[in-house]
This record gives structure tokens, C-alpha cells and sequence, in this order.
């Protein structure tokens, strides 16, 4: 917790809805090119406790701190657009940053958003959706970006798809990913670290330490447990092989 | 009638693009709430002496912030708060008015707008508000469309969104308070909401649908004038049912081009 170079510290971090102890002195570090996955049940504060890292909720006790100058970019759990609002999602990603034509190009070719610019922001299927919301996210030019769970609506093939750009997007931009997912086996191949919470933090590390953590099998049970270890085996048998324990997604998905 | 002109234009060029958010972000009841509780702002300046601007100011900034306090207390759905405001007001507004000894077709005159009422004098207090309202409304334009696009965004990216909604709530009261003399409590919030899902029907940006609901009310306003005169009818009730006849036409205007587009 004593890193220097954190973006995000969260310290302590309680907060309550309705009398239930959501968030139970949560402590969390985000570092510069940290790739967390945070994991858990439902109810189990996830989303609570990305608002409070956002800073949208200002913690009962504890603190969270943001390094000066962050920008964060945010991918949110729901988004509903209202059918009266006119939007095409050239506009929605310009909209309050005076972004330029062109940079809205890149942003969209980046994102592969590209052929939906002219698109009524209504029009987008999920996995669209998702991926104008990242480019909106991206916009600012983040130092971290957080999503929440971001691939839920969307198929095993849009999954997989979208994972590997979120992994792409951490290589080449080097920036600090925070992400709530239930996808625990499509991100362990670029997740630095999984923090497993139900209301406090039950246990975090490497993926493969997490694994065999009995406080995650308690929890998800056996199957997802040996899913991972399986994962990871063939992970680690790879890089037997290859000799590059960094390799992040090179080949097509 | 000049005056009155200058009046009519200034409102249609707030009620475009004030009247597309109370379409967007379903604030019609709020908007009703708002204008009921002008009764009570009107009796209440009789009361004190100050002029009914004014006075309508003052209690539609109460009428929000309470609003905005109960809500956060989360004890009942918004539009049951508003129901019980709204209807608070309006009661409080009209018995007051009866107390003072205000005549019925005085009171009706508020329900329901009269020309006449509008005057030289009102005509600097309605630019001046109005003008301070329009630059507000440009000035936070981007902020007010991401939030109402969505909310949370808007919030993790910077925008104040709880003060941008009590701007948004004061600005419409500054619209009820220019609005009240020309077309009455009752119907206010037509004048929002007509012209503006009118513009929805053939705009495909933000910024063309607030330009055209401006337009349409402009248009509506400036027919129902002359209309309202020549017919010895009211002239709220006459600019509303223009806008609504503007309203249908487009309907039906766009439900041929759609016909004549897919090709049939």
C-alpha cells in the first residue's frame, strides 16, 4: 500500500446502504500498468466500490486518493439512452471534450467503432454499445480505465472479442486497467491481479495464487476454481514453450 | 403589440431548446408542478408588494429546492413529491389569492394568460431574465446534453450534474415567470413540450432539435396572435392548439415520407 507510484489508493473504505455494510475497510492500490480484475458475487459491493474509486460516492470512513491530474475513463455497468434524444455516436463521442473530426476517427478505428459513426447511438447492438462506450472512455486520453462489468450482454464470441481489445488497449496504451468482471477465464490471460471481495477483500494476488486461495473456492467452488487452474496450466505450458511469460494477445482472437 | 411580439420571440428561443431536456429527461410534471406553484408566487408578491416576477422567481426556486430535498431523502417516488408540491401550491396559491380579495377574472387571467397584461413595463424584466437564461442554457449546453445522455458518465467525467439539474429547474422557472402573462399557469408546459417533440420528429442532432423547437414555437406563437384577435378567443389556448396542429402535420408529413422512402 506504500506504492509511490499509485493512481488510485483506496484506504480503509466503508460505506453502507440501507444498514448493510457494503464495503467493510476495504484497502486497494492501483499502481502505473496494473491490470486488476475484481471479482465476487452478486451484492458483493463491486460496483460500489468502483464509484467510490471514481469518487462518486464519498466513503462513511476511510479515504480514497487519486493521484493530481488523473483522468479516469469509465465504461458503466448500465447505460440507457433516452429514445427522444437524438444522437449519433460521431456526436456522442465529441460530446463536451471539443474532440476534433479526425481524433474521433482514430478513437473509433482504435476502438473498431468505425463504420458506426453516422449510427443513431439507439441503432447499436450490445457489443456495439460496448465499444462506443470504451471509445467515449478513451477520449480523454485516461491514465486508467475502469469498467464495469463490461461484457455481460454479450455472447461468448463478443466476449472473447471484446476482451482482446480491452488487452490490446492496455499494451499499446499503457495505461492501468481496473475491471469488475465475471469473466474470470477470458481475462486471466492479461490480468496482472484479482482481487476477490464480498464486501471486504477476502484475497488477491496472481490469478493462480487466487485459484487455490480457499476463501475463492468457498466462494465461486470448485469448478471455477479448477476452470482457472486448467487455464492456467496450459498458460504456464505455453510459456514453457515459447519463453515469453509477456505475451499478451499477440495472435488474432 | 410590440411588446408582446418581443415577448413571444424571446420565449420561443428559450422554450426550443428548455422545452427538448423537459422532453428528454421527462420533466413535463415538473414543469406543471412549476408553473402551479407561479399562483403561489404571484399571491405571495400581491402579499409583500413586489412585482410577480419576482415573486414567481423566488417561490419556483423553493418549489425545486424542496423538491430536490425530498427526493434525497428517498422516502417516495419523484413524481409522487411532485404531485403533492404541486398541488400544495396550487391550493395555497389560490386560496391567498381569494383572501386578498383578487377577482375571478384576475384569477382567471393567470390560468389561462391575457394579452393585455402583458406590458411595456414586464417587457425589460422578461428580456433580462430571459437573456441571462439563454447565455446559462449555451454556456452549460454540453455538460446538461452528456448528463442527460447519461448520467453516471457525465459524473465520472467532471460535470456537476445535481448543480447542472437545479439550473435546469431554475431556468425553467425563469421561463414560467417571463411565460405566465402571455399563456397562462395551465398551459405552460405545452409551450415546452409541443414545439420540441415536433422538432424530434425530423432532427437527427441535440443542437437541431432545441433550433427547430424554437422555430415551431415562434411560429406557433406568431400565428396564434393575430388568430387569437380576430377570433376574440384566448390567446394561450390559440398558440397551444396551433402548436398541436403543427404537431400532427409533421406526424402525418413524416409518416408519408417514410411510406414514400421504403418504397411502396
Amino acid at each position: 500500500m506504500s506504492d509511490a507510484k499509485f493512481l488510485i489508493r483506496a484506504e480503509n473504505v466503508c460505506a453502507d446502504r440501507q444498514g448493510r455494510m457494503v464495503l467493510d475497510h476495504i484497502s486497494l492500490s492501483l499502481a502505473e500498468k496494473d491490470f486488476i480484475t475484481l471479482i465476487g458475487p452478486n451484492g458483493a459491493g463491486k460496483s460500489v466500490l468502483l464509484r467510490h474509486l471514481l469518487k462518486l460516492e464519498t466513503p462513511q470512513s476511510g479515504s480514497v486518493t487519486h493521484r493530481g491530474g488523473l483522468k479516469i475513463g469509465y465504461v458503466p455497468e448500465k447505460f440507457h439512452i433516452e429514445p427522444t434524444l437524438p444522437m449519433a455516436v460521431k456526436r456522442f463521442l465529441a460530446l463536451n471534450n471539443n474532440l476534433k473530426d479526425d481524433a474521433v476517427l482514430a478513437l473509433a478505428e482504435e476502438t473498431h467503432c468505425a463504420p458506426l459513426l453516422d449510427r443513431p447511438m439507439r441503432a447499436l447492438s450490445g457489443g456495439e454499445l460496448q465499444r462506443v462506450l470504451l471509445a467515449r472512455a478513451l477520449a480523454s486520453n485516461p491514465h486508467v480505465l475502469m469498467l464495469d462489468e463490461p461484457a455481460q450482454n454479450l455472447d461468448v464470441s463478443g466476449q472473447l472479442q471484446f476482451y482482446k481489445l480491452i488487452d490490446d488497449i492496455f499494451e499499446k496504451r499503457h495505461l492501468s486497467v481496473l475491471m469488475v468482471s465475471h469473466d474470470l477465464h477470458m481475462v486471466m490471460r492479461s490480468t496482472r491481479q484479482v482481487v476477490c471481495m464480498f464486501n471486504h477483500i477476502c484475497c488477491s494476488g496472481a490469478p493462480e495464487s487466487v485459484a487455490k486461495d480457499p476463501e475463492f473456492i468457498a466462494m465461486f467452488g470448485q469448478d471455477m476454481a479448477q476452470m482457472m487452474s486448467v487455464y492456467q496450466h496450459s498458460h504456464d505450458h505455453d510459456h514453457d514453450h515459447e519463453h515469453d511469460p509477456h505475451h499478451h494477445g499477440g495472435e488474432t482472437a | 403589440m410590440t411588446p408582446v411580439i418581443i415577448t413571444c420571440l424571446i420565449l420561443a428561443l428559450l422554450a426550443g431548446p428548455l422545452g427538448c431536456f423537459v422532453v428528454w429527461r421527462r420533466m413535463a410534471y415538473f414543469g406543471d408542478g412549476l408553473a402551479h406553484s407561479a399562483l403561489l408566487g404571484v399571491a405571495v408578491s400581491l402579499l409583500i408588494g413586489i412585482s410577480d416576477q419576482i415573486g414567481m422567481v423566488v417561490i419556483a426556486v423553493a418549489f425545486a429546492l424542496s423538491l430536490l430535498w425530498l427526493r434525497a431523502q428517498g422516502l417516495l417516488a419523484a413524481d409522487t413529491l411532485l404531485g403533492i408540491l404541486a398541488h400544495a401550491a396550487l391550493s395555497l396559491g389560490i386560496i391567498a389569492m381569494a383572501l386578498l380579495g383578487m377577482e375571478d377574472a384576475e384569477v382567471h387571467d393567470y390560468l389561462l394568460g391575457n394579452l393585455t397584461r402583458v406590458s411595456t413595463e414586464t417587457l425589460p424584466w422578461i428580456i433580462g431574465a430571459c437573456g441571462i437564461a439563454f447565455g446559462l442554457l449555451l454556456r452549460l449546453w454540453p455538460g446538461l446534453v452528456l448528463m442527460t445522455t447519461n448520467e453516471e458518465l457525465a459524473q465520472a467525467e467532471g460535470v456537476l450534474v445535481r448543480r447542472y439539474e437545479f439550473v435546469l429547474m431554475l431556468l425553467m422557472g425563469a421561463l414560467v415567470a417571463a411565460a405566465v402573462q402571455l399563456v397562462g399557469v395551465l398551459l405552460i408546459t405545452s409551450l415546452l413540450i409541443i414545439p420540441a417533440s415536433t422538432a424530434r420528429l425530423f432532427t437527427k442532432t441535440p443542437e437541431a432539435m432545441a433550433i427547430g423547437g424554437s422555430l415551431i414555437a415562434a411560429a406557433s406563437m406568431l400565428v396564434g396572435l393575430p388568430l387569437a384577435d380576430r377570433l376574440a378567443i384566448p390567446v394561450g389556448p390559440a398558440i397551444v392548439s396551433l402548436s398541436v396542429a403543427l404537431f400532427v402535420l409533421t406526424l402525418c408529413g413524416r409518416a408519408i415520407v417514410t411510406r414514400t422512402a421504403s418504397g411502396t
